[in-house]
């Protein structure tokens, strides 16, 4: 990047529904752009700048309630900046799926790497819990989402467990492994405050939960959620100056897929597969590119947020960040190697998606506030054991959206 | 029971041949360079390939493919997907000699096994007075059967 830049302020707000008429004192109302100006409010004072301060932001636009809250309810960046009080700041509003948070990110931090300003906010909220797992048209002759789900009857859990039965079969995952994962992600959310279901599992729980799709059970995949987080990033000398640890942004980047990829990802239909082209490609090329950018190889690596929709998720997105080969993350899994605190890759001690539902723009960036926590040493009874020189966070988007962010110390 | 056969007609039209009694999904491919699409597509999605819609004709895809994964489908998935009565499906990805990868329901739970034979079917997914809206499934094929 043409100047460096380091994240200087997070924030978020505790992930689950708002409102959630069961515990209306934990979950209360609130609209989509109250959840964001939450979420800046501390991501301000973590900084101990004022909005003012803020010379651009980027918002990741939820898409899926705008027929219940009209333009508020896609959370168009303009919303958010009405409640904040107008500065006339540059203001882009992003939808890249469950990438978003990563995606706006990016744009934040190449705002300030060219130049255009020093101080730059990337926020994102949405509302999911009431879920939004089918398609938004019911438009049966441009629509591909439409037909994949009414001709087809997929599901979103339905892709995932069809990916995962293969890798079952390829890679010889078993039951257990899977059951484990959840074992071992939720084994730090009772330590994490903003997590939305703060209880860890036993493999018995686990193995004992309804199976949803076939191999998946209930506790293996993700719920959905509503949450919101915010980060602010700055030019780095200056950053240097106005915060005792800012954290250095080595690479943010997004990836999409190669043609000839023959994954059959979320509301398509079919794939046109070509020899030598590898599958989930979209998050190969995120990571890939994000390394690069970074200058280092994926064994330098010490801490990973990645998306745990579900366990086959778990398994397959360490292939990606680590360039695995299926059935290595499984071995490793079982060593305890990605132990969320103690392992020798910590993998999501935030209890990762598991423990936070799916809340689909902003979960990117809530691993970036995790990632930005650990290296701090904020952390808690969740801070890992070892000492991180770099962390990546990765997330995937459904349709070919993926995007992935390396931190690392800038103190 | 009693009633007239009712007339079948696709959920979505334009999705495969119908009516048939051999049904084959309808796709695009592109005489520049044989990339295929399906659904069809106005313009070749090979990126090196040139954007012009006169490159792409309509073809009938193979009937015949192989199962390479599939799951059970436990709980009714919300509206706009509509089943009647609901029971547990499977849905699958059928591996087809074109070199494409395609999603769709199967006519059966039982008995499936990695990689085996699967047939392009039709299948009822709910009716109205007058009509059964159907969708295409991928039936097992007991033995082997090349053509």
């Amino acid at each position: 990047m043409e100047r460096d830049v380091a994240i200087i302020g997070v924030g978020m707000i505790r992930w689950g529904r708002y409102p959630d008429p069961k515990q209306l004192d934990v979950f209360p109302d609130k609209t989509m752009p109250e959840m964001a100006v939450e979420a800046i409010a501390k991501a301000l004072s973590d900084a101990k700048i004022s909005w003012r301060q803020v010379e651009a932001m980027v918002a990741g636009v939820y898409l899926w309630v705008n027929q219940q809250a009209g333009i508020h309810g896609i959370l168009s960046g303009t919303a958010i900046a009405n409640l904040m009080g107008y500065t006339g700041i540059p203001i882009v509003s992003v939808a890249n799926a469950c990438a978003t948070g990563q995606s706006i990110l990016r744009e934040a931090a190449l705002a300030v790497a060219s130049g255009e300003c020093d101080i730059a906010l990337a926020v994102a909220a949405d509302k999911s819990a009431f879920g939004f797992f089918r398609p938004q048209s019911t438009d049966g002759r441009a629509d591909i989402d439409y037909m994949r789900f009414v001709m087809c009857g997929e599901t979103n859990p339905a892709y995932w467990a069809m990916e995962c039965r293969r890798r079952m079969y390829e890679a010889g995952t078993t039951e257990e492994d899977l059951a484990l994962v959840k074992v071992v992600t939720s084994k730090p959310a009772p330590y994490n405050p903003y997590a939305r279901y703060q209880r860890s599992f036993t493999l018995e729980e686990v193995l004992k939960s309804p199976i949803v799709c076939d191999p998946l059970r209930l506790y293996e995949i993700c719920s959905t959620s509503d949450g919101a987080a915010a980060v602010i990033v700055c030019e780095y000398e200056k950053a240097k100056k106005i915060c005792k640890k800012p954290v250095y942004i080595n690479a943010v980047t997004v990836g999409t897929p190669t043609f000839g990829d023959p994954t059959v990802r979320l509301t398509y239909l079919s794939s046109y597969k070509k020899p030598g082209v590898p599958s989930l490609s979209e998050s190969r090329n995120a990571v890939e590119r994000v390394y690069r950018m970074a200058g280092i190889t994926p064994d330098k690596i010490d801490l990973i947020e990645l998306p745990d929709n579900s366990s086959w998720h778990y398994l397959a997105y360490l292939d990606c960040i680590l360039n695995l080969n299926p059935g290595e993350p499984e071995k490793m899994l079982r060593r305890g190697d990605l132990d969320p605190i103690t392992g020798k890759i910590p993998t999501c001690p935030s209890g990762g998606i598991g423990a936070f539902g799916e809340a689909v723009v902003a979960q990117g960036l809530a691993q970036v506030c995790e990632l930005v926590w650990q290296l701090r040493g904020e952390a808690g009874q969740r801070q890992v054991k070892k000492e991180v020189k770099y962390a990546l966070a990765q997330t995937y988007g459904y349709a070919g959206n993926n995007a992935a962010t390396i931190l690392s110390k800038g103190w | 029971m009693t009633e007239k056969v009712k007339k079948k007609v696709p959920i979505v039209e334009g999705l495969f041949t119908w009516p048939s009694d051999q049904p084959a999904l309808i796709a695009s491919r592109c005489k520049k360079c044989g990339a295929i699409v399906f659904p069809k597509a106005t313009y070749c999605p090979n990126p090196d390939c040139e954007k012009n819609s006169q490159n792409m004709e309509t073809v009938q895809l193979s009937r015949v493919g192989k199962l390479w994964s599939w799951t059970i489908q436990y709980y009714p998935p919300p509206p706009p997907f509509k089943m009647e009565p609901f029971k547990p499906y499977a849905v699958g990805m059928v591996d087809l000699p074109e070199g494409l990868r395609v999603l769709g329901m199967l006519t059966t739970t039982e008995n499936l096994r990695f990689d085996m034979e699967v047939e392009l079917t039709v299948g009822k997914l709910y009716e109205d007075e007058e009509k059964e809206y159907i969708t295409w499934m991928w039936k097992p094929v007991e033995k082997a059967c090349k053509k």
